[in-house]
């Protein structure tokens, strides 16, 4: 069950897997059980940092939506994007016939012009 | 401190800094920014900038603290874990300088923290910043034994 696994590229064995982690995991305990252990539990000194202000409960109070640097462009298109949306019903019944007209205008354009 | 540091006579870690803006013009960053360039390096002595007071032992503050400043300003200096000092640089955190009276400050800045190392000037040069921060590494060894003082006391009489 517990046999190495050639794969062409080296092999997979659980063992060298588990000593790998058993030493990982050695050094990134010793070095997170190195940091300062002085700081005040239930004092400022326990809480997050952020720039000296209060932390927000909720990020969604004081965040800024990204969509927000494009409010102008979105309100200079609103009536394009209102008419555009007119066409998006969905019934497929709509959509065919639009694809048929469409077919229909540019196939005159294609053999009358 | 880490365990290691108990071990130590000397000072254990070179000095990380945390710089504050609590009203200043500018000019103090300035010259901070300047101690650390290639000219002055003060990063060849250990000593740099931090991104938070959690990791910082001093806090570097510039300007006069302004009313909406105060409070920031408090609760950073309460994020630094101990011992720690505070540096004021510029002749308006020392003494409100020119602003001194000014409607909207809450003054210098040793009206809002205790100030360890004043340094003057409109701005200081980054020699006299250096200076300071030499100050301030014996400020917080003096800091760092009291602080071991009172640790190996509160030991003791627990053992008792």
């Amino acid at each position: 069950m517990w046999e190495k696994i050639l794969t062409g590229f080296g092999y997979w064995d659980i063992y060298s897997w588990l000593i790998f982690l058993a030493i990982a995991g050695f050094f990134t305990l010793w070095l997170r059980n190195s940091g300062r252990q002085d700081y005040k539990e239930g004092t400022y000194q326990d809480e997050i940092y952020f720039s000296g202000n209060d932390v927000p409960e909720d990020g969604a109070d004081i965040s800024v939506p990204a969509d927000s640097a494009y409010w102008g462009f979105i309100k200079f298109f609103t009536p394009y994007y209102d008419f555009m949306a007119k066409f998006h019903n969905g019934l497929v019944q709509d959509y065919v016939g639009y694809f048929i007209l469409f077919i229909a205008v540019l196939t005159t354009l294609i053999v009358f012009v | 401190m880490m365990k290691l540091e108990k071990y130590l006579e000397i000072l254990p870690k070179s000095l990380w800094v945390f710089l504050c803006n609590s009203g200043s013009c500018n000019g103090c960053d300035i010259e901070i920014v300047a101690t650390l360039s290639p000219r002055y390096d003060i990063e060849r002595l250990g000593m740099k900038l931090v991104g938070t007071p959690k990791h910082a032992d001093v806090l570097l503050v510039t300007g006069p603290v302004t009313r909406f400043m105060k409070e920031k300003l408090e609760r950073i200096y309460a994020q630094m874990p101990d011992p720690k000092v505070v540096m004021v640089i510029g002749n308006c955190g020392c003494s409100g300088d020119v602003f001194y009276k000014s409607y909207n400050l809450v003054g210098p800045v040793d009206n809002v923290l205790p100030v360890d190392v004043y340094v003057h000037g409109c701005p200081p040069r980054p020699e006299a910043i250096i200076e300071g921060a030499a100050k301030a590494v014996l400020k917080i060894e003096e800091k760092r034994k009291a602080l071991l003082a009172e640790q190996a006391d509160t030991v003791k009489a627990g053992a008792v």
